[in-house]
């Protein structure tokens, strides 16, 4: 995937891939977002991708550093879900930082003790100007005030408000509860006709709610959304169903999607329950139990005859001997499907969840019997709602007892699909009467390639807001953290410069060896930043509203002028689609910028710190060892020395 | 039908080392080790060809055991490396490094193959001869009363290892918790004869170095939280635990190749399944709280005990059975099909729930003195957490070698100056005597010496990876460091103090520069008043040891004449 690139071979050729590997992945920066489509020459094949985690997955990975940053970013987007690109951004930048600082002649392990360095300062610039998220957008205009040298965000309405904010949300989320609780009544009805009446109605009353009721979650969603406001406003009904009456505000693993292509974008919505589609004859079914109160069990296995658990081993060798004719296998799976339906129906079973696949003959005995099978269910949704509805998951239907079986599940039609002549066309709602908290999101678009995206798109800013809410701290975005940073650290280059002119007619200090004087630790702070500033420059020319050169001067213009006030910095860039000058001056921007542009705290660090550890990893690497090479065939390539 | 190949004939390879390929592969094989050596070392990317996970590491144990030669010569040098490595943990690249270049040293100075052996050997014997002495000048005795010792001689393994990028701080954190699990695996109170206990890893990932800690007692995964948190405070008294080994999923022991005819009526698993239960039942009836299973357990019996309060611990692997049968005092139950005897039971001291990151872990407290500890490495990604895993594990058993031989050797390369120094002052004194006990010239005496003194040097040499160049002071020997940017003069501004620590740059000290002639210098002896304490020191068992195969392995190089390969 490098072909394009031209590899400097007298230069660390590591680094070189590094920096272009993320090269592929700048234009994916910021909140303008470009698609892109990778195509699979041998077969045809090709993705539509948005995201820098999945052109990692969709393409073929030839180099071990290639294979190490997808490694890296696989890791992050695991537990993070979002800030793959500002790492693989920040790998990139650095890498190239550190290709410099080689080129200088400056050696590895004084980069490696610079760099560390400066990542120690942007850290602290990140904890240092960090914004607890209690009292956010309500404190709007004491928040952001900022002390004259310490760059410390100012929190000076804080004390003050914690205790009024702690009563009027407790107030407020009540009344949410009751208000959402009508639409949601109302819905029953309308969805399955008006589906897109009754979801703008809802959604306005949501949004009106969310700007008097519940500022936090509300604001905080709108500077988090980054350009996906779609998507961060789905996150937000989910935390807003989630709250009616329950203590959490925003419980990510209680969340599950469910796309249906072939519908318009503006008809994604949040229902509360979990949404699955049913073939028709499932349907019939589900129809036969709506409105009642219903039993439930759990299956985390397959629910089929021959199935058996994980780290079971069939038996091999074994002969059956038999004087009479043989039993058919089918008449056995037969018997064990009467043996199951038997004890479902003994136990008034009349919805079972099941993780793994379900029979098709299985399937149709039970759907006589009007038990509703669900087979491919989350093991997210099985906990749920096995909490909820006390319902023991078990792995064999034989060993459903009184004890295992939950109740208080309802099943309702949700909306019915069946003219669109998909297989699965029905889609139900099964949801339970205590509020279990779980909630699906219902992501469409008419472009089936598309949908992987929005899904990505969704649980990005759903992440985000759990982060957020977790951290109970964000960052000031839109650049911000990094202009500090930038700042700061461009002050420990000069300072160290200074230091170190002053230093040389001085007597020599004792130092050993490994610990002497980083001589180049200016050179490589001033890099360091430049990295950063190179993050800032990009995306702001990602928003299409600036060239190259002009985002540089802006952002140069900034640093500047806040030398002499080194806390005022404004967002050089608004990160939504609102149209205000980017570069007004200091004292404007608080008003200008109407948006509070904000980032995760724990993403960000975490991003920068596993960027430079990459960057370490393949700085300090000298060579490749290839294993399983054929000495007789592969000689042919170059740069290949053989053991 | 087969079909007959005709063979085809052996290549024999006369004089190896005199073969260019050979050489050229040695030379390879030197870089690429050399390159690993010490704590700026490079590192390496161990990948296949076909792609997949890429391993990024300097450790001698790792990148060996992945590389294959053709060339049976290196393979042969590979492989006896990798059995030093295998019993010593440390070391490794030291062995390699100083065995190439014995072998480079030999062909350069056009010694004969058999004088250069037998000028070796002895050499050998004098440095094992000075090493073990009392007054040896670059060994240091370790002192149990205090941990500093120890804790410099983990940091010097921990901090060699680049590929861990640990910032001091981190590298010292890890240094001390190698050193506590060291001591807690010690038992103590036992007079007779001491079984050392076990120190279990544990690795989370995502998670900052200075979480990682050392706790006494097992850290066991759990699935299932739920149960235990139930019956959390209960245990005042000692838990019975059940320890299996055979595997409870229910399934068939393995026929082999044999097999067994079954009436087609018959349901094995089910009969199977009924053992089981009466096995849980027993387990309950005798009270049972832990039961714990190494490898599946069916669910029904994970059920059935689950409903009777029982807490269950299955795929427990294999390498945590033995701190486990260690940690409790249980048997290991082999078998299904008999009853459980009373002595196979058990004992923990206590429960909890640990949370590590999105791991959730059972620890069992033991129930009386045991010296099983589990070390827990957080690390942020996981290439530097396999390495860091690697080197605790070396750590442990470098800091385990100092029970059996309570001294360390002086780090950063001064050991091998020293010894240097030593080996030229010692046989200039008696090269006449030393020549006729060989049966060699003089000049090949001293050629051979010199050779053997440069290899030793060179192993020095080779922990500078940035242009710095390596000095050695004209009295104590030691190694200095020289960074490649300094022009000042005089010379002693620029240096602070030597490679381990413990001699200091002053006004009235002379080097001169390693590959350099120079007069012929006896070592002194460090002065006892020094205030400074060495801050490195090299593990003395395991360098000795890599001294010896070194040279071995270097003089068995020599000694081949032919290589015969059957190419079939």
């Amino acid at each position: 995937m490098l072909e394009g690139t031209i590899i400097n071979q007298l230069q660390h050729v590591g680094l070189q891939k590094l920096s272009a590997l993320a090269g592929i992945t700048h234009s994916l920066l910021g909140p303008n977002k470009k698609y892109k489509f990778i195509q699979d020459d041998m077969s045809g094949d090709s993705a539509l991708v948005c995201s820098c985690f999945r052109i990692f997955q969709n393409v073929e990975l030839t180099c071990a550093v290639g294979q190490l940053v997808y490694e890296t970013i696989q890791a992050h987007q695991n537990v993070y879900h979002t800030g793959s690109g500002c790492l693989l951004f920040l790998a990139g930048a650095w890498g190239r930082a550190a290709l410099e600082c080689l080129q200088r002649g400056i050696s590895v392990s004084h980069i490696i003790l610079a760099m560390s360095e400066g990542m120690d300062i942007c850290l602290d610039v990140c904890s240092k100007c960090s914004i607890s998220t209690e009292g956010l957008g309500e404190a709007q205009s004491g928040r952001c005030a900022v002390t004259p040298h310490g760059l410390e965000l100012q929190l000076s309405k804080k004390p003050i408000m914690e205790a009024s904010q702690a009563s009027s949300l407790h107030h407020g989320t009540t009344e949410v509860g009751l208000k959402t609780l009508t639409t949601s009544a109302q819905r029953k009805i309308k969805l399955s006709r008006h589906f897109c009446e009754a979801k703008s109605e809802n959604f306005t009353n949501l949004s009106q709610l969310s700007q008097t009721k519940l500022p936090d979650i509300a604001h905080i969603a709108e500077g988090l959304s980054h350009g996906s406001t779609d998507a961060m406003n789905l996150a937000v009904k989910v935390s807003y169903v989630q709250s009616k009456d329950s203590d959490f505000n925003f419980e990510i693993t209680k969340v599950v999607t469910c796309v249906l292509p072939g519908l318009q974008e503006e008809h994604a919505c949040v229902v509360p329950g979990c949404i699955v589609l049913l073939s028709d004859e499932q349907a019939s079914v589900a129809h036969h139990l709506k409105e009642q109160h219903l039993k439930i069990a759990l299956i985390t296995g397959d629910l089929t005859n021959s199935y058996r658990h994980l780290g079971f081993s069939r038996p091999v060798g074994i002969k059956r001997v038999c004087d009479q004719a043989a039993l058919l296998l089918s008449s056995k799976e037969e018997e064990w499907i009467v043996k199951v339906v038997a004890l479902l129906l003994n136990l008034e079973v009349n919805v079972i969840l099941v993780s793994g696949l379900v029979s098709e003959k299985m399937i149709q005995h039970c759907s006589r019997h009007h038990i509703l099978v669900v087979e491919k269910v989350r093991a997210s949704v099985v906990k749920t709602l096995a909490d909820a509805t006390g319902a023991v998951p078990v792995t064999y239907a034989t060993q459903l007892s009184k004890q295992c079986v939950g109740t208080g599940v309802t099943v309702m039609i949700w909306r019915d699909f069946s003219n669109h002549e998909t297989k699965s066309s029905v889609a139900v709602n099964i949801s339970t009467h205590g509020h279990s908290g779980l909630v699906t999101v219902i992501l469409t678009s008419c472009v089936e390639g598309k949908l992987q995206a929005l899904e990505d798109q969704f649980w990005a800013c759903a992440y985000r807001l759990h982060h957020a809410l977790k951290d109970r701290a964000l960052l000031p975005g839109a650049g911000v953290t990094e202009l500090l940073c930038i700042h700061h650290l461009q002050k420990q280059a000069e300072h160290h410069a200074k230091h170190c002119t002053k230093r040389k007619g001085d007597t020599v200090q004792q130092t050993r060896p490994g610990t002497a004087t980083n001589h180049y630790r200016g050179a490589v702070l001033q890099l360091m930043a430049d990295g950063l500033l190179d993050y800032i420059c990009t995306i702001m020319v990602n928003t299409g509203r600036f060239s190259k050169v002009e985002a540089w001067t802006g952002v140069h213009q900034q640093l500047q002028d806040c030398n002499g006030h080194p806390a005022k910095f404004s967002q050089p860039f608004p990160k939504g689609e609102k149209e205000e000058s980017a570069f007004s001056s200091p004292m404007e921007s608080d008003e200008a910028a109407g948006v509070k542009i904000y980032d995760n705290l724990s993403v960000k660090q975490e991003a920068w710190r596993k960027a430079l550890d990459v960057v370490f990893l393949v700085l300090q690497t000298d060579a490749e060892v290839i294993t399983g090479i054929d000495q007789k065939t592969d000689t042919a390539q170059e740069n290949l020395m053989l053991l | 039908m087969s079909r007959l190949v005709r063979k085809s004939p052996s290549v024999c390879t006369d004089l190896p080392l005199d073969n260019p390929d050979v050489c050229a592969k040695l030379r390879l094989l030197k870089e690429l080790l050399g390159s690993c050596f010490g704590p700026t070392g490079r590192l390496k990317q161990i990948h296949n060809n076909i792609g997949g996970h890429v391993v990024t590491t300097s450790t001698s144990s790792v990148l060996l055991s992945t590389i294959s030669s053709s060339q049976p010569f290196i393979n042969m040098i590979k492989t006896s490396i990798l059995n030093h490595v295998c019993r010593f943990s440390d070391g490794g690249l030291f062995a390699a490094i100083l065995c190439l270049a014995l072998i480079e040293q030999t062909k350069r100075s056009a010694l004969g193959a058999s004088v250069a052996v037998k000028v070796n050997k002895r050499l050998l014997g004098l440095c094992i001869t000075y090493l073990q002495r009392e007054d040896c000048g670059c060994k240091v005795n370790l002192d149990f009363c205090s941990t500093q010792n120890l804790i410099i001689l983990a940091r010097s393994i921990i901090s060699s290892k680049p590929a861990c990028v640990l910032t001091d701080p981190e590298t010292l954190h890890i240094s001390k918790l190698a050193v506590q699990a060291f001591l807690l695996a010690i038992p103590c109170g036992n007079p007779g004869i001491v079984t050392l206990g076990r120190t279990v890893i544990v690795s989370v990932e995502g998670h900052s170095v200075l979480h990682s800690a050392v706790f006494p007692g097992l850290l066991v995964d759990t699935t299932d939280v739920s149960c235990i948190s139930k019956t959390d405070k209960l245990h005042s008294t000692p838990l019975s635990i059940v320890l299996f080994s055979a595997s409870l999923a229910g399934d068939l022991p393995d026929l082999g190749n044999g097999t067994i005819e079954v009436h087609p009526g018959a349901d094995t698993d089910s009969q199977i399944l009924d053992e089981l239960l009466e096995l849980g039942k027993q387990v309950v009836k005798d009270e049972v709280k832990l039961f714990v299973c190494q490898k599946v357990i069916h669910p029904l019996l994970h059920q059935y005990l689950r409903n009777h309060g029982v807490i269950v611990i299955e795929r427990l692997g294999i390498t945590l059975m033995e701190p486990m049968v260690q940690l409790t005092g249980a048997q290991p139950v082999a078998t299904l099909h008999t009853a459980i005897p009373a002595k196979a039971y058990g004992k923990v001291g206590d429960l909890s729930i640990m949370q590590f990151g999105s791991k959730t872990m059972l620890h069992l407290i033991p129930a009386g003195e045991s010296a099983i500890c589990t070390m827990v490495l957080c690390h942020r990604n996981e290439t530097m957490l396999n390495e860091l895993k690697v080197v605790c594990q070396k750590t442990e058993h470098v800091l385990r070698l100092t029970l059996r031989e309570p001294s360390a050797l002086l780090g950063g390369g001064c050991t091998e100056t020293h010894l240097a120094a030593y080996i030229r002052h010692k046989s200039m004194n008696e090269v006449t005597h030393a020549a006729s006990v060989l049966g060699c010239s003089q000049t090949d005496f001293l050629l051979g010496m010199e050779g053997f003194c440069r290899s030793l040097e060179s192993v020095a040499t080779t922990l500078q990876h940035g242009g710095e160049s390596s000095l050695i002071d004209l009295t104590h020997a030691h190694h200095w460091t020289l960074a490649a940017d300094v022009m000042k003069e005089p010379i002693e501004d620029s240096l602070g103090v030597c490679g381990c620590g413990v001699v200091q740059s002053s006004p009235g000290k002379k080097w001169t520069h390693l590959n350099t002639q120079h007069a012929d210098i006896s070592p002194a002896p460090l002065s006892r008043d020094t205030t400074l304490q060495p801050c490195v020191l090299d593990s003395f068992p395991v360098k000795l040891n890599a001294l010896q195969v070194a040279v071995e392995t270097a003089n068995l190089a020599l000694d081949v004449r032919y290589i015969i390969q059957d190419v079939n």
